[in-house]
């Protein structure tokens, strides 16, 4: 397996240390890696090894202790917290475990949000939101609240909210985590889709057979990356059955 | 959307909380606007009744509260004075005297006696009958209250004697005729007034004739008060000229004085409680979202605008709670104008809560800064909010 050649984000020597009453907690030690453009990477190990810090870190929500991530060749540890807002808003999409979609805005204007923040003129971002929705097979349901949605809708909203202001990089915290069998593979087959479409996907993810389809797998252990798996060894490793790619997705 | 809009959106998901801040806010604003319009109301409303009667400058012989002043001795060579200064249009020499009318009970009725010396009358209006006669010394006009309790009309005598002293009096009655029915802009609801000549005033207290408690004065409109105040200064420097405006600048220093302490100190209070109250439920409100709003930022929401979407929610609760509580608040002003002046003494006219457009301006100022007061806290909570943490403990929980 190569890396590619020109990677959209990149971290050298990243170590994020948290200060606790009890001590300091190392949660990333020392880690290098890079994610190229289109690339689709997902990040595996046990809970608390590190997984979602490394995630924050590449998503600029959180910032490394020592070391270097870069977005596109940018060191984002130089820039203020506005700066990198708005690269979250314009290049970065997030993916939540709980979806956080927001129960007083109905699925199309959830997905308007981002766009809304970034100035997108409200005829455009609502035919981008239509787009988006019919994209991830929720057209039918743009203007029901979450609070009529399923886990897996919420999902898909949260996905096309994350494609919103069309980011190179997509980042997704356990994006199955609260879905059943099904629903989490049709979700997976969302991030399938979205990978072929171009875009760089980075799932973090305990389910193997979810990681398995991913280009590469980033195993971790008390916050040092391990391992990084071709595919076919996790095919290998998937202890899952691979369902169909999930429905409503075109 | 626009942050108002997403405010106005939040605060609609939890109608409950929201209503409750509205309800506060309209209730503590009703108390603050009250506290405004109390605040200067007394005075306003001592103007307009100064302002009523046609007089703008009050000269007195000495300065101090009414009753320990001195009597303004040869009040009516005074007045003609005055009167002949060329910024004086008329000048009344005026005084105020107790009666009680002669008749059967226990407790006869006690009698408020304004008496002028001189024709020229805009103090009192006539509702029936006629006014003083000119060269008349014998004659007086009631109220309508007066009328009624003694049961007499226009051209009816009537027997009175002077209450001069504090002791019960040992002064001869005296006969006057009503020559008329009369409204007094200073009376109170219950007061019992009589308005008559020096003459009738003398003879009731044997008091030495020509003597005054004050000599009002109308200015002409060409020179104005200042200038009227001036002239009179200039020409007896022995008296005292105060115009309205002096005399209300005094009052506000020192009359009034204690109206302003209490309102401005229940508008603190109203103020403060507003702030706690709105800072409270905001608190709340974001400390229940936290996970939303860390993944808000997360998606690109920077600080400012999600500190700013906590700042429109204060704004719209308080905003509406504070239109709400314009018609509550003079709705509770009128109960309470209502209350405080049928207290005993309280001239009819006077009204201790009055509205001014500046009490308006105030209201929206303070309650302004309630809203940006109440939301500092939960503005800073979530500005500071460490997304990475918040997301992750959200996971946890």
């Amino acid at each position: 397996m190569t890396a590619p050649a020109k990677p959209i984000v990149e971290a050298r020597g990243v170590s994020r240390v948290f200060p606790m009453p009890a001590g300091p907690v190392v949660a990333l030690r020392d880690v290098t890696m890079e994610v190229g453009e289109g690339e689709y990477v997902a990040i595996a190990g046990p809970s608390g090894c590190g997984k979602s810090t490394l995630l924050h870190v590449l998503g600029c929500v959180d910032t490394a202790t020592s070391g270097e991530v870069r977005l596109e060749g940018r060191d984002v540890g130089l820039l203020s917290d506005s700066e990198r807002s708005r690269i979250r808003l314009a290049k970065i999409g997030f993916v939540f475990q709980r979806f956080f979609l927001l129960p007083m805005l109905s699925a199309i204007e959830n997905v308007e949000l981002p766009q809304a923040e970034a100035g997108v003129p409200r005829a455009v971002r609502r035919n981008r939101a239509r787009m988006l929705l019919d994209y991830v097979g929720l057209g039918h349901r743009a203007d029901h609240r979450p609070s009529q949605l399923s886990g897996g809708e919420m999902q898909r909203v949260a996905i096309a909210r994350a494609m919103a202001n069309r980011p190179r990089l997509i980042l997704a915290d356990e994006p199955t985590g609260e879905l059943d069998e099904a629903t989490g593979e049709a979700i997976a087959g969302l991030f399938d889709l979205l990978h072929k479409d171009g875009t760089a996907v980075v799932v973090v993810t305990h389910d193997p057979s979810i990681a398995a389809r991913a280009q590469r797998i980033l195993r971790m252990r008390d916050g040092t990356l391990m391992t990084q798996m071709a595919p076919q060894m996790a095919q290998m490793t998937q202890t899952g059955k691979r369902g169909n790619e999930g429905g409503g997705h075109e | 959307m626009r942050a108002l809009a997403f405010a106005w959106r939040s605060l609609t998901r939890r109608r409950g909380r929201t209503m409750l801040g509205i309800l506060g806010i309209a209730a503590a604003g009703a108390l603050m606007f009250d506290m405004l319009l109390l605040s200067r109301g007394l005075l306003v409303s001592v103007r307009e009744m100064l302002d009523s009667v046609g007089f703008d400058v009050r000269v007195l012989a000495s300065e101090g509260l009414p009753q320990s002043r001195v009597p303004l001795e040869h009040a009516l060579d005074a007045a003609l004075a005055l009167a002949s200064l060329p910024e004086v249009a008329a000048a009344v020499p005026f005084r105020i005297g107790e009666a009680e009318a002669v008749m059967g009970g226990d407790r006869p009725p006690s009698i408020a006696v304004f008496a002028i010396g001189s024709t020229t009358n805009r103090i009192w209006a006539i509702v029936d009958g006629r006014d003083l006669p000119e060269g008349d010394e014998q004659s007086v006009v009631v109220n309508e209250r007066l009328a009624e309790r003694l049961q007499a009309a226009p051209g009816d005598d009537i027997e009175i004697r002077g209450r001069c002293s504090a002791g019960p009096s040992i002064l001869p009655p005296i006969t006057v005729r009503i020559a008329g029915v009369a409204s007094f802009p200073f009376e109170s609801g219950a007061q019992l007034t009589m308005a008559t000549r020096f003459a009738v005033l003398d003879r009731l207290c044997e008091r030495p004739p020509g003597e005054a408690d004050l000599i009002m004065v109308a200015s002409r409109p060409e020179s104005g008060p200042d200038a009227a105040v001036d002239a009179i200064r200039k020409a007896r420097p022995d008296l005292y000229a105060f115009s309205n405006d002096e005399v209300i600048e005094r009052f506000e220093t020192v009359g009034f004085s204690y109206f302003r302490q209490i309102s401005a100190a229940l508008a603190i209070v109203t103020v403060s409680f507003g702030v706690v109250l709105i800072t409270v439920l905001l608190t709340v409100g974001v400390n229940q979202r936290l996970g939303e709003i860390a993944a808000l930022r997360a998606i690109g929401f920077s600080r400012r605008r999600v500190a700013g979407d906590v700042l429109w929610e204060s704004v719209l609760l308080v905003a509406i709670g504070g239109a709400v509580a314009i018609p509550l608040g003079l709705a509770l002003s009128m109960w309470l104008d209502a209350i405080l002046r049928s207290l005993p003494g309280v001239p009819a006219t006077l009204h201790f809560f009055v509205f001014e457009p500046r009490a308006l301006w105030l209201h929206a100022a303070l309650l302004a800064a309630v809203a940006v007061g109440a939301a500092l806290y939960p503005m800073w909570l979530v500005a500071r909010l460490p997304i990475a943490t918040t997301l992750r403990r959200e996971f946890v929980s």
